[in-house]
């Protein structure tokens, strides 16, 4: 067995350690996550070290701080043309009082001298005080409410692609039959169905029992306390992913089938389920790759929609809020994080189509 | 193919059962365990702990700083101030707590307030004077920026302070004895000890605040003097309070508050439907036909208003003759009817419930009279009156009032009206930039006195968003401020009612609202009450 290999199983095998560990309500998987991520970032430093892609990844790294800098820098340019400050609202302020707020947040300053205490704020790893959670760390905000989102991302993206690949392989390995057919009425519905009928549909079966009373008080209809509590928002949001992959797999593995190295194969005896799973699967893998870039940037930072519904604790919620807040910090530090978790999700995908497909090279 | 077909069924069938199990196995009983911030596990008996909802993340537990409902809604069961509401009275009489008694001198410009000697911290501190003297130095201080400063602005160079000008000396606030506190204030000002029920005014342990930083306000860095005390604040999830031993009132007969912070009210209904909560607040309006017919289900009049503003400066709206036949022309019952929450109408400007309040005062609905006055004004068959626009904040209901009242300009004066909604944070920033012609808007009491209303249509209020300016009645609002005589009160402020919305109209009272909750009967004297005042110490559960 190479390094390589182990160094994957070993990141497979930690991963189900502690999903078990986190269903099973330990108090570990702050620990474990420091753990899973040593090995993700070793795991990934081998794999380039390997594959001669060090100069590539570092160039990447260093274009992705360059886009997140401009993101932050237009972000904060833009919040400013919003109409509205953060300190409207219905009973509006004597003059003299939001002349003291303003000072105090240092809003009185020119532009250019905040922008500038912004950047050496982040230079300090400083996100600044929330103006609407007043006097609370952007910084305490994220770390409170992103943990949650990633964990309901996690399981949610776990379904979508345990599910999803499977069903997109069985439906394109009986193309056009009944079962292709059945399988394709469930992803589309599964694109179609907004969130926020899927969840109360949920809840309605499942905590309510609405037709089926023998259900009545099966799963909690909210929150996020226990195992129990997670089931229903991550089919929620892990649907809808669900069904894309489903489709994509589909469709690219449909396109394969006809290759040639296929019949090849076919002819020289190799068995179906091997073809199919071994050669055709691998190969069409490329378009879900590509979308799972976004797909799981997205997911992870939270679901306004998923959170609102079940009242979840996650991130989601602030992601919408502090813009209708113009809580400026806020939206800085949300906007940051998802668009870091964006340009790190799209470079892993960019690795992978190395590992996909030996032909594509990187660099 | 049989065999295998039977295999997977069975160990499908198997999994279905330990799954189901497994879920019935974690429903746990009705009691809540919650995590300690110093990582034990409490208990929250059932038949101890109130459970409610709270529509976000209190902003913040600084008493001084806060400025909306969920916080308050927290800190009034966390404090106490020098005065406070007796909640078992319909009118809210004001009634002593911190303070023992106050009197005014001077026409009531001068207030002299002996506080209770008897009161500790949760810590074990006694309560002095100088607290509520520390509590209002911080609220003034230009450094602490509260945005709820100006609650104290009436008091003698107070404003001066808050913005710098003078020093805290100067300040009409003085310690005049061992546990007396004398206030001087800048004019009469016959409402002065309702202030002091706000959470504004709270006084305050300034080694805390210094102790605790930016997180004076967080469990174990707190201290507190009302009849609970923080113990969790996991933020974004879930607040404890829990019983303060300590309280020098009577103590609650719940032990615990466990308040879940929910935005969605679908949720928190789901969340009652499922017995996790015990009261869900503020029902959506279009539920509530059916809502209604629960038994759970509870309503209270509030001292709030909603009403629609001309900005005068635009013509024809600085035709008065035209905004009386607006104002006439709506009636104010159909759309009462159409939202179902059994609000009030309302056509002055003092809600109902509060002293001031006239049931005759204002335009009644008169479409005849209506299309009468605008002819007078000029407008008739031949001069059709220009498109209106009506302009209001994103919000359904906000939508549907501002349909049918656009319908009704339609069909009782034939005036063409368009409506536009604007996100909230934008639709203020034009309120401010005064580019609107009819707009809506609420007002929500902050004292039950009738001045908190009348002062927000005075020329030079930052509320009044209608361009509108009247001497006289700047004039008889001030007056009726200063005025301790009940029936001269009631008389100032009807003349200048009646220059509101009777001669100038430059707003169009619609309704008074209502708040609509769903109460657990197991829950006995729920605070319900026109202040919205949700102290929870007098709650009862019932086994």
């Amino acid at each position: 067995m190479t390094l390589g290999k182990i160094l994957g199983w070993g990141c497979v095998l930690i991963s189900l350690a502690g999903i078990a560990l986190d269903l099973a309500d330990l108090d570990l998987p702050r620990g474990y996550g420091w753990l899973l991520l040593g090995w993700g970032v070793a795991a990934a430093s081998y794999a380039v070290v390997r594959g001669h892609m060090v100069a590539y990844v570092t160039k990447r790294l260093l274009e992705a701080a360059f886009v997140v800098f401009m993101i932050a820098t237009l972000t904060f340019v833009l919040l400013r043309f919003l109409p509205g400050g953060p300190f409207d609202a219905e009973k509006a302020l004597p003059p003299e009082i939001k002349a003291n707020i303003e000072a105090k947040y240092g809003l009185d300053k020119p532009l250019g001298e905040q922008y500038l205490d912004y950047l050496m704020g982040l230079a300090r790893g400083d996100l600044g005080e929330s103006y609407k959670y007043i006097g609370r760390p952007v910084a305490d905000i994220i770390a409170e409410t992103l943990p949650v989102s990633f964990q309901l991302g996690v399981y949610s993206l776990l379904l979508a692609f345990l599910v999803g690949i499977p069903i997109g392989v069985l439906a394109a390995s009986r193309h056009n039959s009944v079962v292709d057919n059945a399988l394709m009425i469930f992803a589309i519905s599964g694109v179609a169905l907004p969130s926020f009928i899927v969840g109360p549909l949920l809840v309605m079966v499942f905590s309510f029992g609405i037709p089926f009373s023998a259900l009545t008080g099966l799963l909690p209809p909210a929150l996020w306390e226990s195992p129990v509590y997670y089931i229903m928002p991550v089919i929620t949001l892990g649907l809808r992913p669900a069904a894309i992959i489903a489709r994509l797999t589909r469709s690219s593995m449909l396109e394969v089938i006809q290759a040639d190295f296929v019949r090849t194969a076919r002819a020289k005896g190799v068995a179906w389920p091997v073809i199919l799973y071994k050669h055709v699967l691998k190969n069409s893998l490329i378009p879900v790759l590509t979308i799972s870039g976004p797909l799981v940037a997205g997911i992870l930072s939270g679901s306004f929609i998923v959170e609102i519904v079940f009242g979840i604790p996650g991130m989601g919620k602030h992601l919408v809020q502090s813009v209708t807040n113009r809580d400026y910090p806020l939206i800085l530090g949300m906007t940051l994080v998802f668009s870091t978790m964006l340009v790190i999700a799209n470079l892993i995908v960019d690795l992978l189509y190395t590992v996909v497909d030996p032909r594509i090279k990187l660099g | 193919m049989g065999r295998k077909l039977y295999v997977f069924v069975r160990s499908a069938v198997l999994f279905a059962v330990l799954l189901v199990f497994a879920v019935a196995c974690t429903r746990g009983g009705k009691d809540i365990e919650v995590d300690l911030p110093s990582g034990e596990k409490a208990v929250l008996k059932y038949n101890e702990t109130l459970r409610i909802m709270i529509s976000s993340e209190p902003p913040s537990l600084d008493w001084h700083r806060a400025t909306d409902t969920t916080s308050n809604l927290i800190t009034v069961n966390l404090m106490e101030g020098l005065a406070e509401y007796d909640l078992s009275d319909k009118d809210l009489k004001l009634i002593p707590a911190l303070a023992e008694k106050w009197e005014a001198s001077d026409n009531a410009r001068k207030w002299k307030i002996t506080v209770r000697q008897d009161v500790v911290w949760s810590d074990g501190v006694p309560f002095t004077v100088q607290h509520v003297v520390d509590g209002w130095k911080r609220l003034l201080s230009k450094e602490t920026a509260s945005e709820y400063a100006y609650f104290l602005f009436g008091i003698k160079n107070a404003k001066a302070f808050n913005e710098g000008k003078k020093s805290w000396d100067e300040v009409g606030v003085k310690i005049s004895g061992p546990n007396e506190l004398t206030v001087e204030l800048e004019k009469s000002m016959s409402y002065f000890p309702y202030l002091l029920t706000h959470h504004s005014t709270y006084p305050i342990r300034l080694d805390v605040v210094e102790k605790g930083g930016d997180r004076w306000t967080e469990p174990g860095n707190i201290v507190t003097l009302g009849p609970f005390t923080l113990k969790v604040w996991q933020h974004d999830r879930l607040i404890v309070l829990e019983r303060n031993e300590k309280y020098y009132g009577q103590k609650p007969q719940i032990k615990h508050i466990a308040a879940y912070m929910i935005q969605e009210q679908a949720t928190a209904i789901n969340l009652f439907d499922s017995g996790k909560l015990d009261s869900v607040h503020d029902l959506p309006s279009v539920e509530l036909r059916r809502l209604r017919q629960r038994k759970e289900f509870r309503e209270t009049s509030r001292l709030s208003i909603y009403y629609y503003g001309f900005n005068v400066a635009k013509p024809p709206l600085d035709n008065p003759l035209v905004r009386k036949a607006i104002a006439m022309a709506i009636d104010r019952q159909q759309i009462v009817q159409m939202l179902a929450g059994g609000q009030l109408p309302l056509t002055g400007w003092i809600p109902a419930g509060m002293f001031g309040y006239e049931a005759n005062r204002g335009v009644t609905f008169d479409p005849e009279k209506a299309r009468e006055l605008l002819k007078q004004a000029g407008y008739g068959p031949g001069t059709k009156l220009p498109k209106l626009e009506i302009r209001f904040n994103t919000n359904e209901d906000h939508q549907r009032i501002a349909e049918n009242i656009q319908a009704q300009l339609k069909q009782n004066l034939g005036i063409e009206v368009e409506l536009k909604n604007e996100e909230w944070k934008v639709y203020l920033n034009s309120l401010k930039s005064k580019t609107q012609q009819i707009f809506r808007l609420g007002w929500q009491a902050d004292y039950p006195d009738p001045d908190n209303f009348m002062s927000v249509m005075l020329s030079y209020s930052e509320n009044n968003h209608t361009n509108w300016k009247n001497a006289k009645y700047d004039e008889l609002v001030n007056k009726a401020a200063g005025t301790l005589d009940r029936d001269e009160r009631l008389r100032l402020y009807s003349e200048a009612q009646k220059i509101l919305v009777e001669d100038d109209v430059p707003v169009v009272p619609l309704y008074s609202t209502v708040k609509h909750v769903l109460i657990n009967p197991r829950v006995e004297n729920y605070p319900l009450n026109v202040m919205e005042v949700f102290s929870y110490k007098g709650v009862r559960l019932k086994d």
